[in-house]
């Protein structure tokens, strides 16, 4: 069996190959990030422009590259991400997977943005001991989920207020390092000591819940209070309470449950300080830490082709009629 | 020659199928529903006709103005069916279909289209149809007050559109103007136009407004 995935929640253009063993077949990815970088985020009519502008090329060369006939392609079904993500965006993928589902008479299937990106690690590491537990951050979303299976998630805690990545983005602006800011400021802090800034230890309770808006509002407070501040400091001790944090968390959720496996999802997972800690943890208690490739991390239509292809080997294809989702919540997929 | 018609560039979904020449045309939905109901009528329209999508030749959509969403949704259908099939691809502004339709409909001289652009504003364009229809300006984009500062020193015209349904007490004040409210440009019109058109690149929607943040971006660099 294989699935053709379609991508474009956000300004990732996205299309690929992947089959029931999870090998991926191809996997392209454009992206209309240049465009939105002056704006400091991505701006939604832009990106809706720019994936008319995109899809088809991204199809046809994902289906070329897998050895497949774009007119008569051997696939068992589209998934496409149906949510959740800028509604302009979604819509113009949804709309073309349908196109090509009529095109093709291929049933479709729409698949929820984060349920992809829990797939991620699966396409690189294959026979996973279960459980596993993912620490799933990007520039929107910010959770630690614990899967008993492929496709069987429970959020263990999510931010409260910014995502990881959003947070990144925020201090990247203040200090001026334009848009995105997590390679920025990663960048950065590889030559700052991380303990220059005394900042605020966030969410010390037992809750697996995240806050990333009170170290943002307190790097501001301390850079504005002292100018005289190294920029490589700032970024290092940002990025070092980021990482605490997040570790803080994945540290308590591997101390309460038994899991096989720990794993890293999303654009934030591109993140060093992150990775390291990861991997040390991992260590320490003694089960494989995945790691996924930055092509893996950040939004990519193969992370949904098979989501897409689990929901369709168990539930079946979507409705024709089925619209986009642009608040679709991880705990609904079920 | 099996050819298939999208329009979603108003809040009205439609859909055509000329087949050897003769034209059938759907309304699907009225509610701005495209994305939820657009592949049903084009699947209904088909099957009707005893028809698959392997049949067709020729996908034609509308490409606007009008409203932007709906636009993305139709073409971008349009795009996976007819790159999917590997058929020709063409697009036809909402705006010449309404001047043709009007055109086919019998009425001969000035005729401005408008299309409602939503913010207070029409999207416009001023034809003249005599032995065809013959552009007169590029389409643009402007307050229902100025168009008929532009148009009410014609002797006559036309004016028709849902632009005019929604501003239509302003436009009836225009005593020199036959008013033709449509909530939907004419869907035979797009087969027809589409027909003769040739493939030309890629079909893009036509905006005619710059994306809000460059716009704001953009007069903020010249202040
Ligand atoms: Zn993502």
């Amino acid at each position: 069996m294989k699935v053709l995935g379609i991508e474009t929640s956000c300004d990732e253009t996205a299309a690929a190959v992947v089959d029931e063993q999870l090998h991926v077949h191809s996997s392209i990815i454009e992206t209309s990030l240049d465009e939105h970088r002056a704006f400091g985020g991505v701006v939604p009519e832009l990106a809706g422009r720019a994936h008319v502008v995109t899809i088809s090329s991204v199809v046809e060369r994902a289906l070329i590259q897998a050895g497949l006939d774009p007119h008569h392609p051997d696939i068992d079904a589209i998934a496409v991400t149906s949510g959740p993500g800028l509604i302009g965006s979604l819509l113009v993928g949804l709309a073309a997977a349908k196109g090509y589902a009529l095109a093709w008479n291929k049933p479709f299937v729409g698949v929820h943005h984060l349920e992809g990106h829990l797939f991620a690690p699966l396409l690189e590491t294959p026979n996973l001991p279960w459980p596993m537990l993912t620490l799933l951050v990007s520039g929107g979303h910010s959770m630690l989920v614990l899967q008993s299976g492929p496709g069987e998630h429970e959020i263990l805690g999510e931010t409260i207020d910014d995502a990881a990545g959003e947070a990144y983005d925020k201090v990247a602006r203040w200090l001026g390092l334009g848009y995105p800011g997590g390679p920025a400021i990663d960048k950065l802090a590889q030559g700052g000591n991380a303990k220059a800034l005394s900042l605020p230890k966030s969410m010390s309770g037992d809750s697996y819940d995240l806050s990333f808006s009170g170290l943002k509002t307190a790097v501001v407070r301390a850079t504005e209070k002292q100018s005289d501040l190294a920029i490589e400091d700032v970024a290092a001790s940002f990025q070092g309470a980021v990482a605490e944090q997040l570790l803080r968390k994945v540290r308590q959720a591997l101390e309460k449950n038994e899991v096989g496996a720990l794993s890293l999802a999303g654009g934030v997972a591109a993140n060093s300080a992150l990775r390291h800690g990861i991997a040390e943890l991992a260590k320490e208690f003694g089960i494989p830490a995945l790691l996924p490739t930055m092509e893996m991390c950040t939004d990519n239509a193969a992370m949904i082709a098979a989501a897409g292809l689990y929901r369709f080997q168990h539930q079946g294809a979507s409705p024709m009629n089925l619209s986009a989702n642009p608040n679709w919540q991880l705990v609904d997929v079920s | 020659m099996t050819i298939l018609f999208i329009e979603t560039a108003t809040t009205t979904c439609g859909v055509g199928l000329m087949v050897a020449g003769v034209a059938d045309t759907l309304i699907v939905d009225r509610n701005r529903n495209h994305t939820e109901f657009l592949t049903d009528g084009i699947q209904s329209i088909l099957s009707s006709h005893g028809l698959t999508t392997q049949d067709l030749t020729k996908v034609v959509v509308d490409r606007g103005p009008g409203l932007y969403t709906g636009l993305r949704v139709g073409i971008a259908t349009a795009i996976g069916l007819a790159n999917g099939l590997g058929i020709d691809l063409v697009g036809v502004t909402s705006l010449e279909m309404l001047a043709r339709g009007a055109f086919d409909e019998g009425v001969r001289g000035d005729y401005v289209g408008l299309i409602d652009g939503r913010r207070g504003e029409v999207f416009a364009q001023h034809f003249l149809l005599n032995g065809h229809v013959e552009p007169l300006a590029d389409p643009l984009v402007a307050t229902p007050a100025e168009v008929i500062e532009q148009v009410k020193g014609l002797s006559s015209l036309t004016l028709g559109g849902d632009g005019v349904a929604k501003y239509l007490e302003q436009f009836q004040l225009l005593s020199n103007a036959t008013l033709m409210p449509l909530e939907i440009p004419p869907l035979e019109a797009g087969l027809k136009l589409g027909a003769e058109a040739q493939v030309d690149g890629a079909v893009v929607p036509l905006y005619l407004r710059d994306p809000d943040a460059v716009a704001n971006f953009t007069t903020r660099e010249q202040r």
